[in-house]
């Protein structure tokens, strides 16, 4: 059996809409989905809110009532025997069954919708061209996005071309961290010697901000980075400009990048001729126990005025 | 075999340098010099009052399980002020921190606290929420209500349960020394892997995190067992199972879940100390470490383990909306087999902490279901209150306060919580501060119980009620301060904040963050309302009837307030679910006994105290790697319980005639009373 979702969407949009009434949600992002992911997200989260409201809101009017009418004072029909009722016994566990059973096929079905590795909603209806594949890597506290097609890489900016799809290969360096652009692409833990995988669908043209959902230490708090939605042309002459770049990522280079580093503004910087491989030696490295040591002295240094400043570790 | 650690090490004092003293850090000094003014109060109060010898020997040896847990309450109070505090510490700096242009004092760029200290303090404040307020306040009205709701005179092991707070207090003292001798870990209350490692955590604030924990949690293990042990094989004669207290049913679930959780912990826990002691490669990413597995490991305990603070709550509401509804329970058998559903259920629900982990929908669907059929039970016990209500006689005291708006909670927490089982949902809002919304509702929930308990069930150990005008005002001020400050938290997850942030990258969270610093300050008025209820109820002292309520349902309401230290001078013979409420009816809730029989009480005895502060001097030694410290600790503590294995102490006896002189003088009975020396029982006089 096949959920109609389509059919539920009156129905779920309505709480939504009347808590909205009247304000501007342009700061609620969450509100706003522009990929077919997060639109399917954005409809489960109402789906489940709605649903949930249908038991949740009577339950609370009901108290409510109850603790109203039934005050002392009221001298309202008093029964003090009375504590059991086998019809609303069986209503009390039967109706929350056939709600969650409800909320469970919604679950199912969302879930394959948007599976980060392979999302079935992108399935529906394939793009013409093939996906981009795109590594990123998360350092303590820098992103890396490594274009193994094109050969370039950029530190905290991540441009892909609009109306096509997007797949990423994700490990870390040194410690867990989440990846995420709310909007556009689920989350997906960044793990260090492991790899995850995450796919969206680009919106037309518009600049987002992604950034690291799981605290990953002192800089953690400045571990964002520019997403550029582009035209194909755009996207072109942003891969000519990187290209251009004079420093070429090579492994070397990498362990220097790799260092604790707080990018405050995240001054994006770019590489030419990435290490085709980059990405796996990374993963291999961190497997055979190479570490990017976080020591005390650099903890204490970011974001302080004390101890030495913060130039330390500020690019 | 000791793995290479940054920074000087003597075999004297081990890492701890002058340095690991902050003061230079003028937070620290100021909250230094008010601990330490406070102390020296207390100190020179007891001594100029003279009441040292009666401390130690009516409280600090005692074994009386209403005593320790009145302890358990002050240790759980006091940790929760230094988590509120806390709490309002991290408000205050995210209200500061906003944007790149934001002012910096006190050595921080931004705010006042560089990501350094902050990220410490929000490490403390959960630490110290879940484990050093919420349990030990929970386990200490558990330990005071639940022998007196089953007819029983103690608890099943006394020495054992003295341990068990002896043990939770050396970890909550670890906590605090950590301000003032070092720093707290900074990552996170869930020890975020491999954060804590070695590489990224080279100072000792995991070490105070992991064995402040670990020394407290085999307390919390031991508790468990003991009340399991009481409730079956301790109740008073006629307490069939079907006879049982709800809270007494909530209390058993719980503590199956304690002990069966908390070994976990304790085992997580120790191969992560491996791992930095002994440089082992469990949870490292590399050397065939698996980072998951801590994670993994972590919240088989940790789901479990809000459950176990969940479900005492529950047990709380379900005694205090009867009594204020003058009605019994509707759907008793329903609600003790929902509180065992949730139980269970919340043993399969783990990874749902975890969605993102990369796992696959097949992975994520399960769990995702499982995590929803926790919402049945839960909708079960909600609806059974409501009905509990209906054409009911609702009055309005403080409790049925508390617990009323711990429904409405337990629903924005319930629907929260069931959208974030759904796995779409959870890849926009997870780690965001939507799920810090969500479960504050949920542990808020705790919280109005505790509140609502430690009135409820505060007259019956003191005698004397807790100032109701006070009382209301402290609830309004810090319910309308919860509704401000997470409504704002909820909005600014659809914004899409993200959880432990040092600095506020995006200025648009600006109003709502503003908002919750309002609410914070609300918060502030409600603490004056509490320390206000505290003095003018202590001032006024007005004393009560054994039932002060008047529409109490259950035993512990039938012996007197204050309840005597043997809590029953005649063991009660239980009738019905709802004993003294059917005792009321028969008019036999004022009926005293006639004749007494010798009463067995257990004597006082220091070990349990001296092994918690063996155990306090155990783990400092290992937190700073002071092997002779930790070697001697250990090796008393071993002695210790050798010494008192060969204890013949058998308790001493209460004779009838003593009894019946006290039940006529109550206040030579109370526990705030000295009780003369008791010669222990000869083991001819045992047999
Ligand atoms: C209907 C019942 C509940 C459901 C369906 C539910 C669901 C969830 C889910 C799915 C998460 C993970 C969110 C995430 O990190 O992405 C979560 C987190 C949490 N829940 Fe609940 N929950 C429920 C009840 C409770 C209760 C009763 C408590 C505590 C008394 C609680 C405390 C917590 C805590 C402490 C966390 C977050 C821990 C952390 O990451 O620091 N929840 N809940
Ligand atoms: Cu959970």
């Amino acid at each position: 059996m096949r959920l109609k979702l389509s059919a539920l969407k009156p129905l779920a949009t309505l709480p939504a809409l009347l808590a909205l009434a009247g304000c501007d949600t342009g700061n609620y992002r969450l509100f706003h989905p522009l990929t077919a992911v997060a639109k399917v997200q954005w409809w489960a989260t109402l789906f489940e809110a709605g649903i949930m409201s249908l038991i949740i809101v009577p339950t609370a009017i009901l108290i409510a009532w109850f603790i109203w009418r039934y005050r002392k004072s009221a001298n309202a029909k008093y029964d003090p025997a009375w504590s059991h009722s086998l019809v609303l016994e069986v209503l009390v566990w039967g109706v929350p069954l056939v709600i969650v059973a409800i909320c469970s096929l919604i679950s199912i079905r969302t879930t394959l919708d948007v599976e980060p590795y392979a999302p079935a909603v992108l399935a529906k209806n394939p793009a013409d061209t093939a996906p981009l594949d795109i590594d990123v890597i998360a350092t303590d506290w820098q992103w890396l996005f490594i274009y193994p097609q094109q050969h370039v890489a950029a530190i905290d900016e991540l441009v892909v071309p609009e109306n096509s799809v997007v797949h990423l290969r994700l490990t870390s360096t040194a410690v867990v961290n989440d990846f995420f652009i709310p909007q556009i692409a689920p989350m997906i833990d960044v793990m260090p010697g492991m790899r995850t995988e995450d796919t969206f669908d680009t919106p037309d043209p518009g600049s987002y901000t992604g950034f690291s959902a799981d605290f990953s230490g002192a800089g953690f708090s400045w571990m964002q980075f520019h997403t550029h939605i582009v035209t194909p042309a755009g996207f072109g002459a942003w891969v000519a400009q990187a290209a251009a770049s004079p420093v070429q990522l090579s492994y070397q280079e990498f362990t220097k990048l790799a260092q604790p580093t707080v990018n405050e503004g995240n001054k994006p910087s770019y590489f030419s001729n990435a290490a085709s491989n980059l990405f796996d030696n990374v993963v291999t490295a961190a497997q055979a126990g190479v570490v990017y040591p976080v020591p005390d002295n650099v903890t204490k240094q970011v974001a302080s005025l004390e101890d030495g400043g913060t130039a330390a570790t500020t690019k | 075999m000791q793995v290479a650690i940054q920074g000087p090490w003597s075999p004297l004092l081990g890492r701890l340098t002058l340095s690991a003293i902050p003061y230079t850090n003028p937070i620290l000094v100021g909250t230094f010099a008010v601990a330490a003014l406070i102390a020296l109060v207390v100190a020179g109060a007891v001594l100029y009052y003279k009441k040292l010898g009666y401390l130690w020997r009516e409280w600090l040896t005692t074994v009386d399980h209403k005593k320790i847990g009145v302890m358990y309450i002050i240790v759980g109070l006091v940790m929760f002020f230094r988590a509120f505090v806390d709490g309002l510490m991290m408000r205050t700096q995210q209200a500061m921190a906003i944007g790149p242009h934001s002012p910096g004092v006190l050595g921080a760029q931004h705010g006042y606290l560089p990501p350094f200290h902050f990220d410490q303090v929000y490490s403390a404040h959960g630490t110290i929420m879940i484990l050093f307020a919420a349990t030990p306040l929970l386990t200490g009205l558990t330990n005071v209500v639940v022998p007196l709701q089953i007819g029983a005179r103690d608890m099943a092991f006394p020495y054992m349960n003295a341990l068990s707070l002896w043990l939770t207090t050396a970890g909550a003292i670890l906590v605090m020394l950590s301000l003032f001798v070092g720093d707290f870990s900074s990552a996170g209350w869930v020890g975020l892997i491999p954060l804590t490692e070695l590489p990224y955590s080279p100072g000792v604030g995991v070490d105070y995190w992991m064995w402040a924990i670990q020394i407290s949690s085999i307390g919390t293990t031991l508790n468990a067992i003991n009340m399991i042990v009481t409730i079956i094989k301790m109740r008073a004669p006629g307490m069939g199972w079907f006879r049982v207290p709800v809270f007494t049913w909530t209390t058993l679930s719980t503590n199956i879940i304690g002990l069966t959780a908390f070994p976990i912990l304790g085992v997580v826990l120790a191969l992560l100390g491996a791992d930095r002691y002994l440089g082992t490669h469990f949870f490292t990413a590399g050397n065939g470490g698996n980072l998951m597995l801590y994670t993994n490991m972590f919240w088989i305990w940790g789901h479990p383990e809000v459950y176990f603070l969940v479900l005492p709550a529950f047990g709380i509401f379900s005694e205090i909306i009867p009594t204020f509804s003058e009605k019994p329970l509707f759907g008793y058998t329903t609600m003790v087999a929902a509180t065992f559903a949730i139980a269970g259920i919340s043993w399969a629900v783990w990874l749902h902490h975890f969605f993102t982990m990369g796992a696959g929908a097949d992975v994520n669907g399960f769990f995702s279901i499982a995590t929803m059929l926790v919402g049945i039970p839960t909708g079960v016990k909600v609806f059974n209150w409501m009905f509990t209500l209906y054409r009911g006689r609702l009055t309005f005291t403080t409790p049925m306060l508390w617990a009323l708006a711990g429904l409405f909670l337990l629903l924005v927490g319930g629907i929260t919580g069931m959208m974030l089982a759904i796995p779409a949902i959870n890849y926009t809002v997870h780690n965001s501060v939507f799920v810090i919304a969500h479960f504050h509702c949920m542990v808020l929930l705790v919280a109005a119980a505790i509140f609502a308990g430690v009135v409820y069930w505060f007259p019956k150990v003191f005698g004397f009620q807790l100032d109701e005008k006070n009382g209301l005002m402290f609830f309004w001020s810090f319910i309308t301060a919860t509704a401000i400050v997470f409504t704002a938290m909820f909005a600014l997850g659809f914004q899409g904040e993200t959880r432990r942030l040092d600095y506020i990258f995006n200025p648009a969270w600006r109003p709502m963050l503003w908002t919750e610093e309002a609410g914070m300050m609300l918060y502030l008025v409600s603490i004056f309302y509490f320390l206000r209820m505290l003095y003018v109820s202590l001032r006024d002292r007005v004393p009560v009837a054994s039932d002060p309520w008047g529409t109490a349902r259950t035993l512990e309401f039938l012996t007197h307030s204050p309840v005597p230290f043997y809590n029953f001078a005649v063991t009660p013979q239980v009738n019905a679910r709802d004993e003294l409420a059917w005792r009321r009816e028969h008019g036999l809730d004022k009926a005293q006994p006639e004749a007494f029989e010798p009463i067995h009480m257990p004597s006082n005895t220091g070990v349990p105290i001296i092994i918690g502060m063996l155990s306090l001097t155990l783990g400092f030694g290992l937190i700073w790697r002071i092997w002779w410290m930790a070697g001697f600790s250990l090796l008393a503590i071993i002695i210790a319980v050798i010494i008192r294995s060969f204890d013949k102490n058998l308790g001493y006896e209460l004779k009838p005639e003593e009894v019946a002189a006290m039940e006529r003088n109550l206040a030579t009975a109370s526990i705030i009373a000295e009780q003369p020396a008791r010669t222990p029982l000869t083991e001819a006089e045992a047999h």
